[in-house]
């Protein structure tokens, strides 16, 4: 499986400080996009949240399939694991504080993580996509068959989370949901930075390129697999809980290949292998979804099927990734 | 097919534009438009897999207003539509939001999933928006909130008197036959329900998943029953079709094993591509294009014209209509002013005639009373076939909230 | 043991209809190398076509299927030149989202062209109705349908490994440069072969249509099954297919016969199974 990346144009060498420039600029540009967003669009708030979301499930994906070289058309499985346990936690056990619950999420997610990476971690290539395509079908039948505590294709309701550290309310305006949201986006992307160029995240990428050269190495390709599976897990746990809190509903789409099919389109769209391509794809492709689809909710799929072409023919490597390049040739030059 | 190679191939960069443009016109009139303007949000699917019901909601509202203005009393009436093209709670009720806070509407309509008409029910109270559910047909929304109204149907509703017709066309042991989601499992239930309290026998029951292509084997298992009839209920659309012809094809029919349903199997849209093969099949459900009344054709004319080919007509499109006069209704009794729980109580309790027959809203359940009709499909003279309405149940309520409790 | 063999005709319709609409996306996921997910939008170009033909022209069953197989080349022919010449050789996931771009657009443009209902493709008078076989009954276009699949692999078959037009395209596969160093139009090569692949769509969409009926969500509804049942194969075997084609078929209607409430269960882990046993595919080649 072979795939364009960013991620050998930006760091050759492995980043000595633990938290370098970067960082500290990809975190001001969350934190500066969010405050604008919310002036922008102070009334439209649950679609910045749910953007979020998506984000952080996009992000996950990032980490398997960017970083590791896992091709996967399941990832949802992740992301509905945390938003179905984070629902049920509230729903059916009366836990409603909110962080409880998004330690609930991140725990399923990260368990989800655990099973999907044991399975797809098999082959390679094509059958690994069937595989994920597989698993995604069972997790959505199960949570179909088990609708005693997952409310079946009818969704689960009655999730009531209680105000945030006992103070701000979950309202109609969603502000408070999508402030929660956006700390978490920080938190997430700021720890995941510190995990990517982490020697563990330097192996990671190795094995994308070589995982022959690795084994030889003494190393083991499928251990390292695995624990990147796992946080990928969390990551889009996070995701499916905050998904779960803010909604207050958690349907069966968000265990669903069209999902997972989705979230896979946003990556590749912004650039695999960058955390800012991964955002970069989620904002772009949601915004231009909701702004097309009401502007035309019959014929919008046209539309971002056009979309889709166009950043093939013109920007390969993904929004950011070829932004990047370019940024990136420009220095040689000079 | 006169579609030239070179539109498929060229991204439709100018027509993108001129929609944008009309949006941001569209956007630019809205936010100068006067103060009484009512705005009405609808969510529905109008792409996607289910795009043909979604168009139904559009064409109902269409119709309505054709027939009955944009104004009520000096308010102009404006519909914003959503699209949540398969069931997606949460992007229905991102939505919902959406229509609520930053479009102003008063009033929200449609939905066609009920996990979709779920999701937005906990929003109602805080907004001070009614919701009036066009289609979405599990008995248990209207008590998630008291400022729901129906005027589609329940699968309950539907499904309980073909029990009846079963057992009076001499059949006593069933087999029931469902596609495994929710409205399915209601059907199952309610079919059961009805017929044993009949008297008969449902000898299996079986849940089949939703994405099956090939219904052969499911037709071995209905032979091999022993049964003399066979309850279905699958979503309209692909697996309709399929499985009729299944029926037809592995000598069910010729086998004399009796088919019943309620009226989604046999929706108007779907009759052409069933044609020969849905013959005789008997269904109840609160519409047919086809019945016969000056409140229906006018109704069918106004659709007809609004959805552009009238053989997409179909069900979802008379509760969109009938969803209209209710908001009107309430429109009326509020004066345009926004105060939901008077707006709902204003419609407890109004009857009028609606395309389908006389309706009226259940003042306890705030859901539709109306009558069903036991249909069969045949063929018009004209060689087309259409859903022939041979019994009336009248004025039915929905058996499905007393199963709740 | 009727109930067995009525199940194993069952499985062998259903595997063969699924062979003749899929194994297009296997020559062109095998032997090209493209991920083409936009393999159902052509098959329902196809079914529409046919569906238009036989329907509202009112021409021949026979007729409408050559007119869907080149009626959808046609079209294919401007959308190969412009867009997938660009995404040959490209990394997969690039080839995803362009060919989920191209099957969003199609699914747009016949949403709006012919509407969202369901269009049948009409049989004629020899295809209808039901064949005794003693045991029970099946429908005559099944049978016609398992034919179509023989013929459609035996031609196949013959095409690839014994005319000299599939030895130029075996060579181009495994080596393109050493392919065109030895004088092989490459270019031209992958064009036929694109052509035969959406032609093989086509004439699926429209032979299978009594099983998947054309409608506008049709190039996204079936694509996952599609590219189940190829990789589980092996992109680019044709026996591969076959085989693959006549388990997942056999697994599937008979977990639907025996526990129709956990088809989706028996399916899929069935399909795990058989990937965990042969991680190629069942008739693999070198690493794809």
């Amino acid at each position: 499986m072979t795939m364009t990346t960013t991620n050998d144009l930006i760091t050759q060498t492995p980043a000595k400080r633990r938290f370098g420039g970067g960082d500290l600029i990809g975190l001001s540009v969350i934190l500066a996009l969010a405050v604008v967003g919310y002036f922008l669009f102070p009334t439209n708030l649950a679609l910045l949240t749910r953007i979020i979301a998506i984000a952080l499930l996009v992000l996950s994906l990032d980490l398997v399939t960017g970083y590791c070289g896992v091709a996967t058309l399941g990832h949802a499985a992740l992301f509905g694991a945390g938003a179905y346990a984070a629902g049920i936690a509230s729903a059916h056990y009366g836990i409603n504080d909110p962080l409880a619950m998004l330690a609930f999420g991140i725990v399923a997610g990260a368990v989800a993580g655990l099973v999907c990476g044991a399975v797809i971690l098999r082959a390679h290539g094509l059958p690994q996509l069937v595989l994920s395509i597989a698993l995604i079908h069972l997790f959505h039948e199960f949570a179909n068959k088990a609708s005693s505590w997952t409310g079946g294709s009818d969704g689960l309701s009655g999730i009531a989370p209680s105000a945030l550290i006992g103070l701000y309310e979950f309202d109609l305006w969603g502000r408070t949901a999508y402030v929660f949201g956006v700390v978490l986006l920080a938190l997430v992307f700021a720890l995941l930075r510190l995990i990517v160029r982490s020697p563990f995240g330097m192996l990671c990428r190795a094995i994308k390129e070589d995982p022959v050269r690795i084994r030889s190495m003494g190393a083991s390709p499928k251990a390292a697999l695995m624990k990147m599976y796992v946080i990928s897990g969390a990551v889009a746990g996070v995701g499916g809980a905050l998904n779960a809190i803010s909604t207050q509903v958690v349907g069966l789409d968000s265990l669903s290949f069209t999902m997972s099919a989705e979230s896979l389109v946003m990556l590749v769209l912004g650039g695999t292998g960058s955390l800012f391509g991964a955002l970069t794809g989620t904002i772009v492709f949601m915004f231009f979804e909701d702004v097309v689809s009401a502007a035309n909710p019959f014929h919008w799929l046209t539309m971002v099927g056009a979309l889709l072409i166009a950043v093939v023919l013109f920007a390969p490597k993904g929004l950011y990734g070829t932004a990047a390049a370019i940024v990136a040739r420009r220095r040689e030059a000079k | 097919m006169t579609v030239p190679g070179r539109e498929w191939a060229v991204p439709q960069g100018g027509n993108m534009k001129r929609t944008i443009l009309a949006a941001l016109a569209a956007l630019a009139m809205s936010g100068a438009a006067y103060a009484d303007t009512i705005k009405i949000g609808v969510v529905g699917p109008f792409s996607g897999p289910f795009a043909l019901q979604g168009k139904n909601f559009k064409a109902g509202i269409d119709a309505y207003m054709a027939v009955n203005g944009s104004k009520v009393g000096d308010d102009d009436i404006e519909i914003i539509y959503r699209d949540v093209p398969q069931a997606d709670p949460a992007q229905s009720k991102a939505l919902a939001q959406e229509l609520v806070v930053r479009e102003g509407v008063q009033y929200l309509a449609g939905f066609y999933f009920t996990p979709d008409a779920m999701a937005v029910t906990p929003l109602l109270e805080q907004a001070n928006v009614p919701l009036v559910i066009m289609n979405a047909a599990t008995s248990a929304i209207v008590t998630k909130s008291p400022l729901v109204v129906r005027t589609s149907f329940t699968t309950w509703q539907t499904s309980t008197p073909i029990a009846k017709v079963a057992k009076d066309a001499g059949v006593s042991k069933v087999i029931s036959v469902v596609s495994d989601y929710g409205p399915g499992v209601d059907a199952e239930n309610a079919f059961k329900a009805g017929f044993e309290a009949a008297g008969g026998e449902v000898v299996e029951a079986i849940r089949m998943p939703l994405a099956t292509n090939d219904f052969s084997p499911i037709m071995q298992r209905i032979k091999d029953s022993g049964a003399e009839g066979v309850f279905a209920f699958l979503p309209s659309g692909p697996t309709t079709l399929g499985f009729v012809k299944a029926y037809n094809e592995n000598g069910l029919k010729s086998g004399g094993i009796k088919f019943f349903a309620p009226g989604d199997l046999t929706q108007e849209s779907d009759l052409p591509a069933l044609g020969e093969a849905a013959l005789g099949i008997q269904t109840t459900f609160h519409y047919a294009v086809s019945h016969v009344s000056p409140e229906n054709k006018a109704f069918v004319e106004a659709a007809a014209k609004a959805i552009g080919n009238p053989a997409e007509l179909s069900f979802p499109s008379v509760g969109a209509y009938d969803g209209m006069h209710v908001i009107y209704k309430m429109i009326e009794a509020t004066g345009g002013e926004q105060d939901a729980q008077k707006a709902v109580d204003a419609v407890k309790g109004l009857s009028w005639t609606s395309p389908r027959g006389p309706v009226s809203i259940d003042p306890e359940s705030r859901h539709i009373t109306q009558n069903i009709y036991l249909r069969e499909v045949a063929k018009a003279d004209d060689g087309t076939y259409y859903n022939k309405e041979v019994q009336t149940f009248e004025k039915q309520g929905d058996p499905g909230l007393a199963a709740l409790k | 043991m009727q109930t067995v063999f009525s199940i194993a005709i069952d499985a062998l319709a259903y595997g063969m209809v699924l062979f003749v609409i899929s194994i297009g996306l296997s020559v062109t996921m095998g032997l090209m190398r493209v991920v083409n997910l936009a393999h159902g939008a052509f098959a329902m170009i196809g079914g529409y076509i046919a569906s238009y033909a036989a329907r509202d022209l009112g021409l021949a069953y026979g007729f409408a299927i050559v007119l869907a197989v080149f009626g959808t080349i046609l079209i294919a022919i401007p959308i190969e030149r412009l867009l997938y010449r660009r995404i040959y050789g490209a990394p997969e996931l690039t080839q995803v989202l362009m060919t989920i771009g191209i099957t969003f657009c199609i699914i747009g443009i016949a949403n709006y062209v012919f509407g969202p209902t369901l269009k049948t493709v009409p049989l004629p008078a020899q295809l209808q109705g039901s064949v005794d076989l003693g045991f029970r009954a099946i429908a005559t276009h099944r049978l016609f349908a398992i034919l179509c699949g023989l013929a459609v692999a035996a031609a196949l078959w013959y095409a690839i490994e014994r005319t000299a037009f599939g030895v130029k395209l075996r060579a181009s596969v495994d080596n393109a440069a050493m392919a065109a160093a030895l004088g092989v139009r490459t270019e031209i090569v992958y064009a036929v072969s694109f052509a035969i692949a959406v032609g093989l769509a086509a004439f699926g969409g429209v032979v299978g249509a009594e099983l998947l009926p054309v409608e506008p969500y049709y190039a996204l509804r079936y694509m996952v099954t599609f590219l189940v049942v190829v990789s589980v194969g092996g992109a680019g075997s044709i026996p591969g297919a076959l085989v693959a084609c006549l388990l997942l078929g056999g697994i599937d209607t008979t977990g639907r016969y025996l526990m129709p409430e956990f088809g989706e269960f028996f399916f899929y882990l069935a399909v795990i199974a058989i990937i965990c046993v042969f991680p190629r595919g069942l008739a693999g080649r070198a690493k794809g």
